[in-house]
């Protein structure tokens, strides 16, 4: 999360728009890709994220709007000769080649001996973990080592900007945590620009420097994944990215710096204005993460504001209890989260209880 | 399911019993009869012992039959070659560049000369390459000799039989086409090269086993082709189906025909044979 937001841009989008036909899949991209950044386009199934990045490597035209990459419009430049490469969602892998020949597909125009470029090969495989499987047939490999074999295959050409399309959505639980921790540490080795489409949310936090989260063909907001998580710009942005409690609210005042707001089960509360996006006209409510709500025990007080409530409902996950509780003899129920520690007992349904909370952590969508 | 292995094999025999039956009568009867005759002693329409190879050296003794049976696989090839590279781009077309609500029509559609019988197509073969015809009229008119196609024998009938046999040829392709992966060719482009350098690396090995059933679905029927010749060629240029109705039909020496016959089964076996391995670098790789 210390990425600087100093370095030189590598890819920047100016009011990008797509039509497929009548379907307006892009609709004004706007923004900026740092160099050696581990960017990721996050949203749901259909909102353009593909499209985006096929933009980018040059399998579809741009309606309108400019893409530069490295400095250069890339209007009139065709996939092959683009500094980018991609790992493509099936992997793409040459069925009727092997893992060597694979990696090496892109290097028939290298000026380099036929040595040298073996070498190169074997140094691409050891990078991905395959080494010594440059003789395999490709289409005997599994699901983890086609993958890659495309991560070697793109990267052995040294792209300015590597593109991945869902690479870890058809691999199971265990894997998918592996590669994703694989993925960032290559990252970091290379250097290269890597742009990632995923649709999970948690896989973008974990993984990425900077997030796009789009919905519709256009980009909602893009930050990184502090702030895209503490403080989302809109209720719909909020609702993507992990659990979020909504509780109705009403503003009081307003001054340059603060709001006063009422919040339905909370009371009276001042919120600083960075905790306040710009107003799209929707009713007011404020966003409050499960984790940053406490249940407290006998004994214990809230060292900032308390709340009563009653418990509603227990979900227990072993290192975790979720309860949902109403707040304040209201109809406003919250989840809030709790570590299971020895000492702390995970209570009932019905008990009274107080919560805990920060004024500092609501977010106010209006 | 309480079925014995042996229960159950006796149901998978009864299941395939009539192809069973079909093989045996149909292919391996006929065929085992050719490969007998073959070795026997011919007279003029009867056959007797002793068993003999004197059908198989006639081969060796008369170069005309040697060259009308190398004259046979060069027609064939040339056909086959010709018509591969005909259905290539047709097939390539259908699959890569036609709707896929529409790709159907189009098979159909390229299946339409095969409506008319293939009497009539040789006709209007002549009509259009013989002496006068349509082509040397057309030639006439820029001022261009008559070329009369049709008194070139083999080339006719390569022309022929290569518009015959191409519509046989763009199915395998195409289907082979169709299995081709879209991503693998953007893949090709995404790491550098041109579409034509990605058709030449990616498309074609992987639409080589379509082409390869594709020849020899041309080739083997070429080779044993008896009416082309007849028709086309007046048949002044025989091929070894022509040779083997003379020996079995107006000579009925059936011995000496059987000979002929197995002689060229044997060379498409060994063409389709070397076909198939060749195939089978493209296929080795894949699913
Ligand atoms: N080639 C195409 N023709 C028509 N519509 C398309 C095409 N590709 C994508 N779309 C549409 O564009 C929208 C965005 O697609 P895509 O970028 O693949 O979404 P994502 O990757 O975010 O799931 C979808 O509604 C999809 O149906
Ligand atoms: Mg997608």
């Amino acid at each position: 999360m210390t990425f600087s937001a100093d370095r030189p841009t590598m890819i920047e989008f100016k009011d990008v728009h797509k039509y497929y036909g009548d379907y307006h899949a892009l609709r004004g991209i706007n923004g900026t890709i740092k160099a050696g950044e581990f960017f990721s386009l996050l949203g749901p199934s259909g909102c353009g994220k593909t499209t985006l990045l096929r933009t980018i490597a040059g399998f579809e035209d741009i309606s309108s709007g400019v893409i530069m990459i490295d400095g250069k419009d890339m209007a009139n430049v065709a996939a092959n000769v683009r500094p980018t490469n991609m790992v493509f969602q099936s992997y793409a892998i040459f069925p009727n080649m092997s893992v060597e020949e694979n990696v090496g597909f892109g290097l028939r125009k290298d000026p380099r001996s036929k040595e040298d470029k073996a070498k190169a090969v074997a140094e691409a495989l050891e990078m991905v973990g395959l080494k010594g499987f440059g003789k395999r047939a490709a289409h005997a490999l599994s699901g983890g080592q086609r993958q890659r074999v495309a991560l070697a295959r793109a990267l052995i050409l040294k792209p300015k900007v590597l593109l991945l399309d869902e690479p870890l959505s058809a691999l199971d639980k265990k894997m998918r945590e592996h590669m994703q921790v694989e993925l960032i540490k290559l990252q970091r080795q290379v250097g290269i620009t890597f742009i990632l489409v995923t649709h999970d949310q948690e896989e973008a936090l974990v993984m990425s420097d900077r997030i796009a989260v789009m919905f519709e063909g256009e980009i909602a907001q893009l930050a990184d994944p502090e702030t895209l998580y503490r403080r989302p710009n809109s209720k719909k942005v909020a609702d993507f990215i992990g659990t979020m409690n909504f509780i109705p609210a009403q503003v009081l005042s307003e001054t340059g710096d603060t709001l006063e707001i009422d919040a339905k089960g909370l009371g009276r509360v001042t919120i600083d204005a960075s905790m306040a996006p710009p107003a799209r006209g929707e009713s007011p409510v404020v966003g409050l993460r499960p984790e940053t709500l406490t249940l407290l025990y006998d004994g214990q007080t809230a060292t900032e504001r308390e709340t009563e409530g009653i418990i509603d409902e227990v979900i227990y996950f072993g290192d975790m209890t979720y309860y949902d509780v109403y707040l304040g003899g209201t109809d406003v129920e919250v989840r809030l989260s709790m570590r299971n520690v020895p000492g702390r007992p995970v209570l009932d349904v019905g008990t009274k209880v107080r919560v805990a909370w920060s004024p500092s952590a609501l977010v106010l969508f209006r | 399911m309480a079925q014995t292995p042996g229960s159950e094999a006796r149901t998978g025999l009864k299941l395939i019993s009539p192809t069973a039956v079909y093989v045996i009568l149909l292919l391996a009867v006929p065929l085992a009869t050719v490969l007998i005759y073959s070795v026997l002693t011919g007279g003029r329409g009867n056959v007797s012992l002793p068993v003999t190879i004197e059908n198989y050296s006639e081969l060796w003794a008369k170069s005309v039959y040697g060259y009308i049976m190398v004259k046979s696989l060069m027609v064939a090839l040339v056909v086959t070659a010709i018509t591969v590279v005909l259905a290539y781009p047709v097939a390539y077309f259908v699959s890569f560049h036609v709707k896929p609500e529409r790709k159907s029509l189009w098979l159909f559609l390229i299946t339409i000369p095969f409506w008319t019988s293939y009497i009539i197509r040789v006709s209007l073969w002549f009509v259009i390459l013989g002496y006068g015809g349509i082509l040397d009229s057309l030639l006439g008119t820029i001022g261009l000799p008559p070329l009369n196609v049709a008194s070139h024998s083999i080339l006719s009938i390569i022309i022929v039989l290569a518009h015959a046999y191409a519509p046989f040829a763009v199915l395998p392709i195409f289907v082979s086409l169709e299995k081709v992966d879209r991503s693998l060719l953007e893949a090709g482009q995404d790491l550098g090269e041109s579409r034509w350098v990605t058709f030449l690396r990616v498309t074609l090995p992987l639409s080589m086993p379509g082409v390869i059933a594709a020849a020899l679905i041309v080739f083997i029927p070429t080779v044993g082709d008896y009416v082309t010749p007849e028709l086309v060629g007046d048949g002044k240029e025989p091929m070894i189906a022509n040779l083997i109705e003379t020996q079995l039909l107006k000579l009925q020496n059936f011995p000496q025909g059987s000979a002929f016959a197995v002689a060229s089964m044997l060379m498409v076996g060994i063409v389709s044979v070397a076909f198939v391995l060749w195939n089978r670098r493209f296929i080795g790789g894949q699913k």
